[in-house]
């Protein structure tokens, strides 16, 4: 009964956690429909940039911010500068975009050297449930990326920002036609998957060793949360990947090694593409 | 399906009239030329280029490999380098096998074609047959170069786990007739030469054959071509599953040549290195893809002595550079260079 309770409450904050983590590709790839290879290296830039402003001493959570809002600007850079060119060759943008994590990465070595750093947790207690025993900050995390899912949605449902932006992944002809700033708006969701990315870098730093290369790990597992969940299902098809991908990866560490449940896990998703290559959510 | 009558241009997909057919095109001759130089090269240099060489055309027939796909399918695998240390560890497991009657590298290149081949049909076969393309086909490919990474470091009984595998080199026996040791630099390098060159030939057949003009129709307009009733999940596969058997074939040599096989043989590292030698050489063409396999991999061994920090962040700049402006790679912008010369009399 106790691993059952502690097994589960693992299972909801790992699930949220990747959630978060996958949110900023869940924008950019399935609202704008760009493959974006880079996902994993704007974690990694925002785990970097958490852990040198906290090493400079500036308080945790405006480092958070701090994070975040660079990985945006270079998000936004990124856009201007190469991406925009190329939104009608998808197959381009995922070159394009695995270049900027090989660059990233490389320059991200250049700056901050190889070795592993660690963020300090900012709230290292945990509280008990009974017997089981629950860590603030992933509890914390975790509560996070529920609200930032939820303002999502609400910007997506309930604001003309939003009806702009599914006018323009419903027709993207007509919406231009109708008078909307197409380059504006491309322009606005690539930043904010980007800044999302940073901000998930950023709060989920403390929880691992960050090296140069923990993007990696998020970025296969980010993309199978939303193909699996559902392309351009934001909110739902965002949660019930992440709960696919990593509630079955926690459920079968129990009975095995982490690399084979991730193996089994990966090997599952192909077959879920393969009879549902729309995802689990996903319509038409 | 006969589609003898046209010809469809590789690099803009232009129809082209019949003309007179060539037995060479200008990318054969210039291949011919590359392998007999390749060829010639022991002859005046020894020593280090001698044996390093083979494993850059190695490189080169994993690009090979990768070039099929991408330059005539249209897919791109993520995963090549998985399929290269499955060939690298089979090799090793057959040669430990020394008990064998048969010889046991050739027990190992044999086991290694029909796995590669058969691992990437099966793979090409489930995904291809739904439907499933592009970006879809990279991330699964790119989650195969995972897996088996992780294979190889957690099957530590098998594969010798971090500390990788030892393998020994090959000889060639011909039965009764007595046995070549390959221990040596200068017999492998023409073994290696003599298989590279090979696959080239083999692939710049098939890409003149009716299966090379089917995947290239499949690569333009593959609703079209369903439409005309061609089963193109069949030729997808059949393209991926001789594409995954390359590149294991080409792991094999390459674990026996270099006597050795790590998990990172596998990774995604490699894997995307792949991808950025046949973007830089030329998709689209076997000779660039060959090329930029071999160019690559000599200039980032040599870079990476003398610029150990920044020869990676140069290689993923000029990545990207090719990908904006330069979309064939160098062997487009060659060709490029070279065909306004060759048109202009028919025009």
């Amino acid at each position: 009964m106790m691993t059952a309770v502690s097994v589960a409450i693992d299972a909801v904050s790992i699930t949220l956690i990747l959630a978060l983590a996958a949110f900023g590709l869940a924008i950019i790839f399935g609202l704008i429909g760009v493959i974006n290879l880079g996902h994993g290296a704007m974690l990694t830039l925002g785990a970097y940039f958490t852990w040198a402003t906290t090493a400079a001493g500036v308080p945790f959570l405006l480092a958070v911010v701090i994070a975040a809002l660079g990985v945006g600007l270079i998000g936004l850079v990124l856009e201007h500068l190469v991406i925009r060119h190329f939104y009608d060759q998808p197959f381009e943008t995922l070159l394009l975009t695995w270049g900027f994590f090989l660059i990233s990465t490389e320059v991200i070595k250049i700056v901050f050297g190889t070795d592993f750093r660690n963020v300090t947790n900012p709230l290292p207690l945990a509280f008990h449930l009974g017997p089981v025993s629950v860590p603030a900050y992933r509890t914390a995390v975790a509560g996070f990326s529920l609200l930032l899912i939820g303002a999502a949605a609400f910007v997506l449902y309930r604001t003309t920002l939003g009806i702009k932006i599914r006018a323009l992944i419903q027709n993207r002809e007509m919406a231009s036609l109708l008078g909307l700033d197409i380059g504006r708006t491309y322009k606005l969701v690539f930043a904010t998957g980007a800044l999302v990315a940073g901000l998930a870098g950023a709060l989920i730093s403390p929880m691992l060793s960050v090296d140069p290369y923990i993007g990696n790990i998020y970025l296969v597992r980010s993309f199978f949360v939303v193909t699996v969940g559902g392309l351009g299902e934001l909110l739902g098809g965002t949660l019930i990947g992440a709960f696919f991908i990593g509630g079955a990866e926690t459920i079968i560490a129990l009975v095995s090694t982490q690399a084979f449940a991730q193996t089994i896990v990966f090997a599952l998703a192909i077959v879920v593409l393969r009879f549902r290559p729309q995802g689990i959510l996903g319509g038409r | 399906m006969r589609l003898t009558r046209v010809r469809l241009d590789q690099t803009d997909g232009t129809l082209r009239q019949p003309g007179r057919p060539r037995l060479l095109d200008g990318e054969a001759i210039a291949g011919t030329g590359v392998f007999l130089m390749l060829a010639a090269l022991p002859a005046v240099a020894g020593g280090y280029p001698v044996y390093i060489l083979p494993q850059y055309m190695l490189f080169g027939m994993l690009a090979l490999s990768l070039g099929l796909l991408w330059g005539f399918v249209g897919v791109v695998s993520f995963g090549q380098a998985a399929f290269f240390a499955l060939g690298a560890y089979t090799m090793g497991l057959a040669m430990q096998q020394t008990a064998s009657p048969i010889n046991p590298a050739y027990l190992g290149l044999a086991a290694s074609l029909a796995l590669g081949g058969a691992l990437a049909g099966v793979i090409g076969y489930f995904l291809f047959s739904a439907g499933v393309r592009g970006a879809y086909f990279v991330i699964v490919t790119l989650a195969l170069s995972i897996i088996v990474e992780q294979l190889a470091v957690s099957q530590s009984q098998i594969t010798g786990g971090w500390n990788g595998m030892f393998i020994d080199r090959m000889s060639l026996t011909f039965g009764p007739l007595g046995e070549v040791s390959l221990y040596d630099d200068a017999p492998i390098y023409y073994v290696v030469l003599a298989v590279v060159a090979a696959t080239f030939a083999l692939l710049k057949w098939l890409s003149r054959a009716t299966f090379g003009k089917l995947l290239v129709g499949i690569r333009e307009n593959e609703d079209r071509l369903i439409a005309l009733g061609v089963r193109t999940a069949l030729y997808k596969t059949s393209a991926f599953a001789l594409s995954g058997a390359i590149a294991c074939l080409a792991g094999a040599f390459y674990g026996t040549h270099a006597n050795f096989v790590a998990p990172s043989l596998a990774g995604v590292l490699f894997s995307t290195e792949v991808v950025v030698w046949v973007a830089i050489g030329g998709r689209g063409y076997l000779l660039g893809a060959f090329l930029g396999g071999v160019l690559v991999a000599s200039l980032a061994n040599y870079l990476s002595a003398i610029i150990p920090r920044y020869w990676q962040l140069a290689l993923g700049v000029i990545f990207v550079l090719v990908i904006v402006f330069l979309k064939g790679g160098i062997a487009g912008a060659i060709a490029k260079l070279l065909a306004p010369r060759r048109r202009s009399p028919a025009r």
